[in-house]
């Protein structure tokens, strides 16, 4: 008495499919019990089809380039282009990392150095593309940059890319 | 006669497909990139050509003063006037004024369609966010080919 006075199974028998978007826990209705609840699943579909199409949308197939600190807020511009994947240089906490590597303002050029050298031992006749990807805090001096910029300059790479959250 | 009737009704296992859904959103959750992230492209002159052999294009240099000033020079053009060729504008409450930037850039840009050069020179106290500022309003007038100066 109780399932057939329920909302649920009212809205299931006005339903174009009726009686086939139920869960029958016991299959039949030789089985049903007075108090087996029946569960509408074509709103569960709906909603779940909804989220997936929502998330397939905004999938991005390039994945995470940057891995970003909970304490570093990115500048915001409305005309960036894609990141690519190349060497980031990342300033985190006062800290310079390169390649998730913490290292001294003294020895960035020989390490970006290191890293034309050990491209060129992979991959012989190829010309370096010289690409580095800046990613630093928003409110970072151009003090600090000033030194990557120049190391950058002094190591042969002459595009670099800062990296932004797009508007 | 008589009349082999098949039962029509059938129940559709929606269980698969809830499996199937949720297997999906797991992932797609699981990947998901919730920021986008862009880059703004710089390019640096890394030497190597002595200053005679390089090809003289329009150049437009962007001096960032203390309390948001910029001071514009347009430079290896004779389309521009010398009144619009250096022009200083004031900051807004310690920013740039972006507005009145890209209005003086667009009138400069309008006189000489070939200017897409911009070298910006910073202080070494100005912040990262508003020399990307500056690219993104530059990048907006139509000047792509952005410079920093190293100090």
């Amino acid at each position: 008495m109780l399932a057939t006075q329920s909302i649920l199974s009212a809205t299931a028998l006005q339903s174009v499919i009726a009686g086939q978007s139920h869960v029958h826990p016991k299959h039949g209705a030789r089985s049903r019990s007075v108090f087996s609840g029946e569960l509408l699943l074509t709103a569960l579909i709906d909603a779940f089809s909804i989220l997936v199409i929502f998330l397939l949308m905004s999938f991005s197939s390039t994945g995470e380039i940057l891995y970003i600190g909970k304490d570093t807020q990115l500048p915001k511009a409305s005309l960036a282009e894609v990141l690519e994947r190349n060497p980031v240089i990342k300033i985190e906490n006062e800290k310079l990392f390169l390649e998730d590597k913490e290292i001294n303002f003294s020895s960035l050029i020989p390490a970006l150095l290191d890293l034309r050298k050990q491209f060129s031992e992979t991959r012989p006749g190829e010309e370096y593309p010289g690409i580095l990807t800046v990613q630093a805090d928003r409110r970072v001096k151009y003090e600090i940059l000033n030194q990557i910029i120049l190391a950058a300059s002094g190591a042969g790479f002459g595009d670099i890319r800062f990296a932004v959250i797009m508007k | 006669m008589r009349h082999n009737k098949k039962h029509l009704d059938f129940e559709l296992n929606l269980i698969p497909c809830i499996d199937l859904l949720s297997v999906c959103i797991c992932f797609l959750l699981l990947t998901a990139v919730w920021l986008q992230v862009g880059s703004l492209n710089v390019k640096q002159a890394i030497g190597g050509q002595s200053a005679s052999e390089t090809e003289k294009v329009p150049q437009l240099w962007v001096t960032m003063g203390a309390a948001g000033d910029l001071i514009l020079n347009v430079k290896q053009s004779a389309k521009i006037p010398r009144k619009l060729s250096s022009l200083s504008l004031k900051g807004v409450q310690g920013r740039s004024d972006l507005a009145e930037l890209n209005k003086a850039v667009s009138q400069i840009k309008t006189l000489d369609p070939e200017l897409k050069t911009v070298l910006i020179q910073p202080r070494l106290q100005s912040e990262y966010e508003e020399i990307i500022d500056l690219m993104d309003e530059f990048k907006k007038t139509g000047l792509t080919d952005l410079g920093v100066v190293p100090l």
